[in-house]
């Protein structure tokens, strides 16, 4: 009987009790008065870490107390010489006065201990909270309050190049995991009050700090108020990097298009803030994420405002001309083989006829074998290590180049087209666009083997139809061209120079809109050189004084 | 609605995706086609004819006459015998394969000769079609219908009639080019651009046909000793048949009333009071044509205005010194023009074929005439022997070339 | 509704631009050369000019009532149950509209590019991108006009341009034949039927941010798209001629047939032209199937149309499929394009009329009593 009917199993699993269920549970308790009690409590919670580091000692010689910490956060010297060494000597000042019990916290705090993040707090979850973020906590015997002071001190690199992100002309900083750093990286680039930044701890277990940035009387009120909701809708285990937090404040993420970008570099994204958008940073990712995005952002690099406007706008339209091509290239090029190759010149066509005799099986196979066998290798060079890396690639592509055609297992033609098409998804700058069109070329490629051309434009007009329809918190994902907007079209194909583009681009509806003074700026006037210059200083001087200037500011 | 509605959506898209699995219908590689590069029309002979199967019809119950059973022939292009770079030396295959078939139709000849081969026929990259002089002068509508109809056809394929049988050209082995028809297409092609004939293709071949105001031409090729092709003249014709055709310096002349801007034939010019000539060459034409009643009878004045340089001279004697000699050259060269021109226009009135268009200047610009008169092509053919003409040439040589004597 | 408001001027204009420019644009020198040899220019002038009218009449009435589209407002003009009549006779219209568009489509893809494709994948193709890009709201629509218009204008205007080349100056004239003026009538009827689908502006006006402006983006859409239509058939018939015109189905294809771009790297630019022709006629095939989704949903007061847009799918590929070859089609779609006529310019004529009564004896009642 019992083969045939499935008992139901609701025997209920019983729950370990860890120590962050035991501090959920409770509620924020006060600590008790009791020393004893006290470190009994931290060490039922803690006890079984190496690093819990207890101290027992006297305050100036006469109150029990104890410093609980955990070494591998803090900072010994500071515990020892700021902390430490004063409590138990009696300071100058102080010596014959008395020093009650109930006094004795505001004394400490306030004349003692030679550190400025000395503050006072009472409840027990919040204490333990505050030792495992690597502040050391002062607990005095006989009264309920505890002193907790900051002298976390982590390992953490040193400021180096952004990887993923290089560039020829430009600031070669880039962010590290610290959220602290982050900040100020951003910060002595922005040296004015309106540049806030509110901060909220997401994740059950990582408790990340998430610092949101943004440029108050620029950013729009309604993005920033959103992507606080966004923020903390979020009810998750952990937050280990920015994308996580992508992926759960994005508006719609079935689509393969980005919807945020995120960067590594604080030059871009103070450039992002200064336009009107709002910066995401958390504590142990390297990455900022920016929102809200357009489309023609992801072929943008901050080297194309730091040069200028002819080079810029030059390699600006290589640029989407790669884009395009590793989007459509294949494709056209199996319709063509396919089903139109009177398209070819003559000769061309049958030459290309040639190349092709020897290859078993339709164009299409033979190009989708090619691509997902350059998806293979590409994964595979990310992941190996750099001695072994550059040399294995270069193989890699004359082996299956070269041995490949001659092999007849593809034409020469496919081969060129392939490697074209891989090199053109490299020219664009951001690494998940740039993966979101690669994705998509599958699907165009299995369209065109089945109808040609007009497969592809129905590709095609799929595509942009989804693009089209897509909004990143409320600005539609392909302005400035879509709803058309004559300021933000002076940056999509070429890069207009600075001194054209005045205003702030609308679709992020910013608050400020005026990006160069008033007054007329003088750059084309400086071609005059020589007597012109000199007459025109003659007629009362240059009117544009706009940048102060004094002598002893280094900062 | 359901209970699930992702599910339903689901169950749609799937139901709508299974017909693609059931294939590509169009794909079709290209080393899988048989590109046609060149076609060749003939008039079938009579062993030819008794070699036609049954293919497109059974029995011998069509209407059409036995007699005009045409021999196509197709020059192929074999993949894979056309390298992709530079050729390899010591290439002994030919890498075009020659097929010839007959039928009463061109579109029956067709379905023969797929019967022939083994790839489906390709006619997208059909550069030329080569009717033999028989063919053209019996009638050419019949063609004209199914490469019309056809969609894979150019319209800038290039149409030319042949002195001898069409067959020959597709054997043809010029060593200047890999594939000989592209030789020959190329060759046809580039008539227009060197200046040597109008521009013309299929297309505009068709275009004349239609009009109601003007007769077609075709270039009008020859073979000398077995691999060179020559341009021996223009083929004009009367409707869809070939009547006549002219020697290749009346091509100029013709692109002269035609006001065909380049120009590209050079004509000896006897130098007055010698008996030397000299080399004269149409660089570029300029034409004016007006169309008026001259009581109630249709005249049309053509003027045409030269641009030459002389571009040698036959002997020593003369001496090109001064602008009087030079002077002297542009009127004789005009005299002899315009009488080239006339005795041309005569030729084509007796044959009734306009192929200078004058019907169509007439059309446009005298309508009220037209519409009461003509209407009709074939009236306008009743019409073209009797209208009068008058020709004004003006020659201006502005250059000599480097020699200054 | 509870869109908000949007749409721009300049893209209300590049709405009616790619909804007018569709499949029409391949047979149009056809059919303006079997009305008027060579004053097919003509013809399409006339033709112009009938449409740019009644598209007036229609901004003119969907400014007066700025808030409602003509399902709303004709209940408001004429009573509502005969309001209700003329828009589900406008509704099917419109159907019938889209059906043949695709029709029209799928039939020159199968008989030009894939010849071996069955009819029935093009259309569904066809319909279903439609019906998917459907399901989103208004403001995306104008987005996606906004976006294709360049695409659509520029490579049939540098194809015409390369292609002048080759224009024969003579065949254009004379300008006006006055053979068969019955014809030209007929001729400039079935141009202007080409035209009718800029009846969906009643649908953009309340959504548009300044609808007194309607009246200048109409102008400018009729200017823009009536001028390349212009264009194409001088193009045509001064390249070709109007005998052989009369013989081509596409005689625009055609043209880009004969184009090649100078240096003949690409051969067979129609091929390209095709590609870029199926841009235009997936927009006017959405904007003539959100304009049937849109006003039943109006005319049924529904919540939303996403389920609306699958729900026609199959009625519209059922009509597209009913012709039986491709000589009926184009017999049904000259009878169904003029008789279209009636409802696209009567009709708003007719509602204006009654529109101006009311509003006058309105005026007279009010101005009474004092």
């Amino acid at each position: 009987m019992s083969l045939f009917r499935k008992k139901k199993r609701n025997v209920k699993k019983p729950q370990l009790l860890t120590p962050s269920k035991a501090l959920e549970k409770k509620g924020d308790t006060p600590t008790s008065i009791s020393l004893m009690v006290k470190i009994k409590e931290v060490k039922e919670l803690l006890g079984n870490n190496e690093d819990l580091q207890i101290k027992e000692f006297k305050i100036f010689g006469q109150y029990p107390a104890a410093s609980v910490c955990l070494s591998s956060l803090i900072n010994q010297d500071v515990l020892n010489q700021d902390i430490l060494k004063p409590l138990m000597y009696v300071p100058e000042h102080l010596k014959g006065k008395e020093k009650p019990l109930n006094e004795l916290v505001h004394l400490i705090v306030t004349e003692t201990v030679y550190h400025s993040q000395a503050k006072v707090a009472e409840g027990k979850e919040q204490l333990i909270e505050l030792m495992l973020r690597g502040e050391s906590v002062i607990f005095i015997d006989g009264i309920k309050d505890s002193i907790h002071i900051d002298t976390r001190k982590i390992e953490k690199r040193s400021i180096a190049q952004p990887e993923t992100e290089q560039v020829i002309l430009g600031p070669r900083e880039g962010f590290i995991e610290s959220i602290s750093t982050n900040i100020a990286l951003l910060r002595y680039r922005l040296p004015t009050p309106d540049f806030q930044v509110k901060t909220m701890k997401i994740g059950r277990l990582t408790k990340s700090t998430v610092a949101i940035c943004y440029l108050k009387g620029i950013a729009n009120e309604t993005v920033v108020k959103e992507v606080e909701k966004r923020l903390s809708e979020i009810n998750i285990d952990a937050i280990l990097d920015v994308g996580y937090l992508e992926q759960f404040i994005e508006d719609n993420p079935f689509s393969p298009f980005p919807q945020t970008q995120s960067t590594e570099r604080p030059d871009k994204t103070v450039a992002n803030l200064i336009e009107g958008r709002v910066a995401i940073l958390v504590d142990g990712s390297p990455f900022s994420l920016l929102v809200p995005v357009v489309f023609n952002q992801f072929y943008q690099t901050t080297e194309d405002y730091s040069s200028r406007f002819l080079m810029g706008s030059f390699v600006r339209l290589a640029r989407i001309l790669a884009l395009v091509f590793s989007l459509v290239f294949p494709s056209l090029y199996v319709s063509l083989i396919s089903f139109n190759p009177e398209l070819l010149p003559t000769e061309f066509a049958v030459a290309v006829a040639g190349g092709r005799a020897g290859v078993p099986y339709p164009a299409v196979i033979e190009v989708l074998i090619i691509e997902v066998s350059m998806e293979i290798l590409r994964e595979a060079t990310v992941r190996l290590p750099k001695q072994v890396g550059g040399a294995l690639s270069i193989v890699g592509v004359l082996v299956i180049g070269q041995a490949a055609v001659e092999a007849g297992l593809s034409s020469p033609i496919t081969v060129v087209v392939i490697a074209l098409t891989t090199i053109g998804s490299f020219a664009t700058p951001t690494y998940t666009a740039a993966f979101a069109l690669r994705m998509l070329r599958f699907p165009i490629m299995i369209l065109a083997g089945i109808f040609g051309l007009y497969g592809v434009m129905v590709g095609v007009i799929f595509i942009f139809n989804h693009m089209l329809s897509l909004k990143s918190f409320g600005v539609p994902y392909m302005a400035p061209v879509s709803p058309e907007d004559s300021q933000g079209m002076k940056d999509v194909v070429i890069r207009s120079p600075l001194w054209w583009m005045p205003k702030r681009p609308e679709f992020l509806r910013p608050s400020n809109q005026n990006r160069l003074g008033l007054n007329d700026n003088k750059v084309l006037e400086h071609n005059k050189v020589g007597n012109d210059q000199r007459e025109d200083a003659a007629n009362g001087g240059s009117k544009g004084d706009h940048n102060y200037s004094s002598d002893n500011d280094l900062n | 609605m359901w209970q699930n509605q992702r599910e339903l959506k689901v169950a749609i898209s799937l139901l709508f995706l299974i017909p693609l699995l059931s294939g590509c219908w169009d794909s079709q590689e290209i080393e899988q086609r048989a590109n046609v590069l060149a076609l060749g029309v003939d008039k079938a002979s009579e062993e030819e004819r008794k070699k036609e199967d049954e293919i497109s019809h059974l029995g011998k119950r069509i209407p059409i006459p036995d007699e005009e059973m045409i021999k196509v022939t197709a020059q192929i292009a074999v993949p894979g015998r056309i390298p992709l770079g530079p050729q390899q030396p010591g290439g002994s295959e030919k890498p075009v394969l020659v097929v010839e078939v007959v039928g009463h139709t061109l579109e029956d000849a067709m379905l023969n000769l797929q019967q022939e081969v083994a790839d489906e026929i390709f006619l997208g990259h059909l550069r030329i079609i080569v009717l033999s002089e028989e063919i053209a002068r019996h009638g050419t509508a019949r063609f004209n219908d199914f490469l019309r109809r056809n969609p894979e056809i150019r319209r800038t394929a290039a149409l030319v009639v042949s002195k001898e049988s069409a067959a020959k050209y597709m054997n043809l082995d010029p060593e200047l080019e890999r594939i000989p028809s592209l030789y020959l297409a190329d060759m046809v092609d580039n008539l227009s651009a060197i200046g040597k004939f109008p521009p013309s293709f299929i297309g505009l071949f068709w275009t004349i046909y239609s009009s109601k105001g003007q007769d077609p031409y075709l270039p009008y090729l020859t073979v000398i000793e077995k691999t060179t092709i020559q341009l021996n003249g223009l083929a004009y014709f009367h409707g869809d048949k070939m009547v006549g055709k002219t020697n290749p310096l009346e091509i100029g002349i013709f692109m002269a009333v035609r006001g065909v801007g380049r120009g590209g034939y050079g004509a000896f010019i006897q130098v007055p009071g010698k008996d030397e000539s000299v080399l004269v060459r149409a660089v570029s034409r300029k034409t004016r044509t007006k169309v008026t009643l001259r009581n109630g009878k249709p005249h049309v004045s053509v003027k045409i205005q030269y641009e030459s340089e002389i571009d040698e001279k036959e002997s020593a004697s003369i001496e090109l010194s001064d602008s009087a000699i030079l002077k002297k050259i542009e009127t004789e060269s005009s005299k002899s023009t315009k009488k080239a021109i006339e005795k041309l226009i005569a030729k084509t009135q007796k044959s009734k074929s306009d192929i200078f268009g004058f019907g169509e200047h007439f059309r446009a610009k005298l309508p009220h005439y037209w519409n009461r008169n003509v209407k009709t092509k074939e009236k306008w053919d009743e019409i073209y022997p009797e209208i009068t003409f008058d020709v004004t040439v003006d020659s201006h040589i502005h250059r000599v070339g480097m020699k200054s004597k | 509704m509870g869109d908000p408001k949007e749409i721009t001027t300049i893209q209300a204009t590049t709405i009616l631009i790619s909804t007018i420019i569709g499949v029409g644009v391949l047979p149009l020198p056809l059919f303006a050369v079997r009305a008027g040899e060579t004053s097919a220019p003509f013809v399409t002038l006339t033709g112009i000019f009938l449409a740019a009218l009644g598209l007036f009449i229609l901004a003119y009435l969907g400014m007066r009532h700025p808030q409602k589209t003509i399902i709303t407002y004709s209940q408001d003009i004429i009573g509502k149950w005969l309001g209700r009549i003329f828009s589900i006779f406008v509704i099917c219209f419109f159907l019938v509209l889209t059906s043949l568009a695709a029709r029209e489509f799928g039939a020159v893809v199968v008989t030009g590019v894939l010849r071996e494709t069955p009819l029935e994948v093009t259309v569904i193709v066809m319909l279903l991108l439609a019906s998917i890009s459907c399901r989103n709201n208004i403001n995306v629509f104008s987005y996606i006009h906004n976006f294709y218009v360049p695409m659509i204008l520029a490579p049939v205007l540098i194809v015409v341009a390369f292609s002048l080349k080759n224009a024969n100056p003579l065949y254009l004239r004379p300008v006006f034949l006055g053979n068969d003026l019955r014809g030209m009538a007929a001729g400039m009827l079935t141009v202007s039927a080409l035209f009718q689908g800029s009846f969906i502006i009643t649908m953009i006006i309340p959504s548009m941010k300044s609808p007194n402006k309607a009246l200048k983006a109409s102008f400018w859409g009729i200017l823009i798209s009536g001028g390349l239509y212009l264009l194409i058939v001088i193009a045509t018939v001064a390249i070709f001629g109007p005998e052989e015109i009369k013989q081509i189905f596409w005689p625009t294809l055609e043209l880009a047939r004969t184009t090649a771009v100078p240096g003949n790297i690409l051969q067979r630019l129609d091929i390209i032209f095709l590609a870029v022709w199926v841009l235009a006629v997936f927009t006017t095939l959405f904007s003539s199937y959100y304009f049937t989704i849109h006003s039943l949903k109006e005319l049924f007061q529904l919540k939303d149309h996403k389920m609306l847009s699958y729900f026609i799918m199959p009625f519209v590929f059922f009509l597209a499929m009913l012709p039986q070859n491709i000589l009926h089609m184009y017999e049904i779609i000259q009878y169904i394009g003029r008789a279209g006529l009636l409802i696209t310019i009567m009709y708003p004529a007719f509602l204006l009329i009654i529109d101006f009564l009311r509003s006058w004896r309105r005026k007279k009642n009010v101005a009474k009593p004092t």
